[in-house]
């Protein structure tokens, strides 16, 4: 044996010993399951499968919560996890599923849109694999995802992504991206036969209006805003103005570009009778210039970096000491949410949808955001859906 | 927790409340007045006509819209002359036909104020062609006794430099208004307050865009 096997056989042992503790934690992320305590509303619970056989048992194959109203009337859909590292979006929507009264109509949530991007992480970043909302009964705690489906569910990735049907050339991260798979088709990539579910499950539900919740950056001008196309724009616009005015908050209206295909704002209202609208609430966790992408930075938004590029102007919302905490970001979510099922109402008043106990922008920044998660322990087993 | 009816119970209130915000009139006391049929549009085909026909359509005003119409589709009067939407050109017509049959002249013309360099280039305008249309319509309206109204409801956002893009959209409206209607943040410098002393026209500052709907309404009664 010669003198430089001892040394050889420790760094293999090093290297083992590395890959053993991230595959372990890795396995876990893949694998843990988000316990959703289903609330007064939820008639049913169905996976999204059912509008897409290409995702039986798939790792994107995700829950579909249906929220009744005792009466009839219009339908709206609220998607989150698109992206599934812009956690504002999901915690909106889990909010929407434990709490919503629904009084008229019919409320569609799916929290976890791209399922397979939620239990993939961001590699080379150093983000957190969890994070942990602080309720009243214990913490809280959730995966953290990625932009993209994991390449163990959808590999390999493409040179260049062909959109499909336009023939667009998109990059070909953007194949992994189920806001640039619209409107899917059945047969084709994983995130195709997501988006493809969706138009099925939008088209057979007759729903009415479709919200499909994001983070952006403070540095991308496309943020604090509603991204609406042309038949969504007048309710865009009302909603907005409404929050502005009454909520305290900035809020504005984003064409949807026409040339650019895939993204659900543009792509759902071509390719069905839904009026799609895509929220964007700030997220100082996406932007590059900041310090370690730490789970204080996920919860609080405050980062020294983005402190300076604000005094220098750089910023497209305000930004001071305070950053963006997740209060004020799942509150605007939940607001805007909120009037845009509004506007629609008076507006067609034949397919009203009414919604309740649903928490607003200021009851958010003053009971916080774990206030409104229930307990799965001390709930129904029956109504615990783990995705 | 019933944030969702609190708030839509509270709107049709504080839409009112608006409505009475006290006048901030320069040159003249009289809250004006403006007559049907009406035509919004844009100078600087930014976003912010939506936010026109918005706060049009919540006023319960019955308009037509075209972001880019010339002088001679403003001459054809209501309908403009059955001119069709095609990519770049948005037409829409709301107009109440039963009272003003197509043709009809428009009385008011509402600008929306604020550039946009994607608006505009999917127009194919630039900015230099954007105003010398815009002034061929101030120019028109001028000769027609039509009355004009200029909106900027796009705040802060929608300023500028002295010169910029959105500075030269005012510098082709607000000057020849009858009328100018102003979101606080946008006239955080006073700049449409001095216009309306300058030039006698009465300006109407809001705190926010929705409390422009009062005031929209009041001025078509």
């Amino acid at each position: 044996m010669s003198r430089s096997g001892p040394v050889k056989g420790l760094l293999v042992a090093v290297v083992a010993s590395v890959a053993a503790v991230a595959g372990a934690q890795f396995h876990q992320h893949r694998h843990q399951r988000l316990p959703i305590v289903a609330g007064p509303a939820v008639a049913r619970v169905a996976s999204l499968s059912e509008y897409g056989e290409g995702l039986a048992r798939t790792m994107a194959d995700t829950k579909v919560f249906f929220l009744q109203g005792a009466e009839p009337g219009g339908s709206a859909l609220i998607m989150a996890g698109t992206h599934a590292n812009e956690i504002d979006a999901l915690l909106s929507a889990l909010i929407f599923v434990e709490n919503a009264v629904v009084e008229k109509g019919t409320l569609i949530v799916i929290p976890q849109l791209n399922h397979s991007a939620s239990v993939y992480t961001r590699p080379g970043d150093g983000c957190p694999l969890f994070y942990g909302i602080e309720t009243p009964w214990g913490t809280k705690v959730f995966r953290f995802g990625d932009r993209g489906a994991s390449p163990l569910d959808q590999w390999p990735d493409p040179d260049v992504y062909v959109h499909y049907p336009d023939a667009q050339l998109l990059s070909f991260l953007d194949a992994r991206n189920t806001n640039r798979s619209w409107p899917g088709r059945p047969d084709g990539l994983l995130t195709e036969r997501v988006t493809a579910a969706v138009m099925r499950l939008l088209a057979e539900e007759r729903v009415d209006i479709a919200l499909d919740l994001h983070g952006a950056e403070t540095m991308f001008p496309v943020t604090n805003c509603i991204v609406a196309p042309e038949r969504s724009m007048r309710i865009a616009t009302m909603a907005s103005m409404t929050v502005t005015a009454m909520e305290g908050f900035e809020n504005h209206v984003e064409p949807s570009p026409k040339g650019f295909r895939g993204l659900s704002h543009r792509e759902i209202g071509d390719h069905s009778d839904t009026a799609p609208f895509l929220l964007e609430a700030p997220f100082p966790f996406l932007d590059q210039p900041t310090g370690p992408k730490t789970r204080d930075l996920l919860m609080t938004g405050r980062d020294p970096f983005l402190l300076s590029l604000a005094g220098q102007q750089k910023l497209f919302v305000p930004y001071d000491e305070s950053g963006w905490p997740i209060e004020k970001r799942v509150g605007q979510h939940c607001s805007v949410a909120l009037e845009i099922i509004n506007q629609f109402s008076r507006k067609r008043a034949d397919r009203a949808i009414r919604i309740s106990e649903v928490p607003r922008y200021a009851d958010l920044v003053r009971n916080g955001v774990g206030f409104y998660f229930h307990d799965p322990s001390k709930a129904d087993p029956a109504r615990v859906h783990l995705d | 927790m019933r944030g969702t009816w609190r708030v839509a119970a509270l709107l049709p209130l504080f839409l009112v409340a608006l409505a009475t915000v006290p006048f901030h009139a320069s040159g003249q006391e009289a809250a004006p007045k403006a007559a049907l049929p009406v035509l919004t549009t844009s100078a600087g085909q930014s976003a912010d006509v939506n936010t026109v026909n918005a706060i049009m359509e919540q006023a319960g005003i019955k308009y037509d819209y075209c972001d880019v119409p010339t002088a001679a589709m403003l001459k054809s009067g209501v309908g403009l002359g059955g001119a069709k939407a095609k990519p770049g050109f948005h037409i829409e017509s709301t107009t109440d036909l039963a009272k003003f049959k197509a043709g009809t002249p428009y009385r008011t013309v509402v600008f929306a104020l604020g550039a946009s360099l994607k608006g505009m280039g999917a127009s194919g305008l630039t900015v230099e062609t954007e105003v010398r249309r815009v002034t061929d319509l101030i120019q028109y309206c001028k000769q027609h006794k039509i009355f004009i109204v200029a909106v900027h409801a796009g705040g802060q956002s929608k300023r500028g430099a002295p010169g910029s893009d959105n500075e030269k959209m005012i510098d082709a409206v607000a000057p020849f208004a009858d009328y100018i209607l102003v979101a606080k943040d946008g006239n955080k410098d006073g700049r449409f307050t001095k216009i309306g002393q300058d030039k006698g026209i009465p300006v109407s500052q809001v705190d926010y865009a929705l409390g422009m709907v009062g005031l929209i309404t009041r001025l078509f009664e």
